[in-house]
């Protein structure tokens, strides 16, 4: 299987970035190849660009090769990995930033000419796996709707289609665990990614 | 706060109707258009370090911070891209609503303690490409991101507005203008 992993984190030492090198390590031991995009390292815009904009519903949407790179990867993906901390009950900027620069017309979903409706173009994608850390404790997170988890297991599930597998690892209240349960997650985030079929 | 990247677009019509409803009721109003000032939504390495810190190691915010402390009604202006508010305002969201200035996180407590009362009303005027049922599969993440993450952290009291128009992509004209004038009757009201 091939899986593309996008990570946003502003800091390689932190602990999102960790996570990512186990998720890495995990599919590879299961005999997944794996492409990561650290948005980060890349130095990743953190905006559609205007002239993107109007391009987004003409015959070329892609108007930058980094973008065009990256969905050269999510066309061939059976498994789509974010690693991410989770913001304002949400992905950070800068990775939806990368959701609109990366699903565009033709990639995730197509525009009929005639109806003006969407219709799924992400098939391939058989799992969506979120590994992110929250700050607050799970009642909070749950109270202001993980909005992180509903982009991901929802909003881009729609593009992906109801046979897609939706994995989620949560690390709630990250400040308030010890080395020995951050630990213990990035142990279960590799064998949850070597489990993945 | 208006995130579009075209002024001249149907998202900013709207802004234009917000605007004029605002000034009708005479209220004094700072617009920021995020597009135009070329506004960085990335949380930087040096921001994060300093997380916890007060807003003075944070100079390059001083504007949006000064902004946040003034408001009493929060106006977004937007379109809903993948659910939610396009990344250049999340960046906002991400890097603005700080330490010392959206909430404070006292010694040894656990959760963060609000401190934007002086924010009594959030109101978001937003267009989607899809129809209604489609941002409802979807779980509204936008919706809930300004109506619940942001409102616990401004007056205990803050109400929320939520006018948006729906399947922009087969919209008429009429349909448009009629959203239009409800816009500016709205925010009229705010």
């Amino acid at each position: 299987m091939k899986a593309v992993v996008v990570v946003a984190h502003p800091d390689p030492a932190s602990f999102t970035h960790a996570a990512s090198l186990r998720v890495r390590r995990g599919l590879e031991a299961a005999g997944h190849s794996v492409e990561v995009i650290d948005l980060t390292a890349i130095d990743y815009p953190g905006a559609l660009r205007p002239d993107e904009w109007r391009a987004y519903e003409s015959e070329t949407p892609v108007l930058d090769p980094t973008v065009a790179a990256h969905i050269e990867l999510v066309r061939a993906a059976e498994a789509l990995v974010f690693v991410y901390p989770t913001w304002w009950s949400s992905i950070p900027a800068v990775m939806k930033a990368w959701f609109e620069r990366t699903f565009v017309p033709g990639v995730a979903f197509v525009l009929d000419p005639r109806t003006r409706r969407v219709r799924p173009a992400l098939g391939h994608v058989r799992h969506l796996v979120g590994v992110t850390t929250y700050g607050s404790p799970r009642w909070y997170v749950k109270l202001v709707n993980d909005n992180g988890r509903r982009t991901i297991a929802r909003t881009l599930r729609i593009a992906t289609g109801r046979g897609t597998r939706v994995t989620w690892l949560p690390m709630y209240s990250l400040d308030g665990h010890d080395e020995a349960a951050r630990a213990a997650f990035l142990d279960r985030v590799e064998r949850t990614m070597g489990g993945l079929r | 706060m208006f995130a579009h990247p075209d002024r001249g677009s149907f998202g900013g019509a709207v802004l234009d109707r917000v605007l004029a409803g605002l000034s009708r009721s005479g209220h004094e109003v700072r617009m920021r258009d995020l597009y135009a000032e070329g506004y960085e939504s990335r949380l930087s390495l040096d921001e994060k370090r300093h997380h916890l810190a007060s807003p003075d190691t944070k100079p390059q915010l001083a504007r949006d911070f000064d902004d946040l402390r003034w408001a009493e009604t929060l106006v977004l202006v937007h379109p809903t891209w993948w659910g939610a508010q396009p990344a250049i305002l999340k960046g906002w969201i991400d890097r603005a609503w700080a330490c010392g200035v959206a909430w404070e996180l006292p010694e040894g407590a656990k959760r963060l303690k609000p401190t934007l009362s002086n924010v009594r009303r959030i109101a978001t005027f937003t267009t989607h490409g899809s129809p209604w049922r489609v941002n409802a599969l979807q779980g509204v993440p936008g919706r809930r991101i300004a109506n619940r993450s942001l409102r616990v952290i401004c007056h205990p009291l803050c109400r929320t507005r939520w006018v948006a128009f729906y399947g922009t992509d087969s919209s008429t004209a009429e349909r448009r203008s009629r959203y239009l004038a409800r816009v500016e009757r709205a925010a009229a009201r705010l």
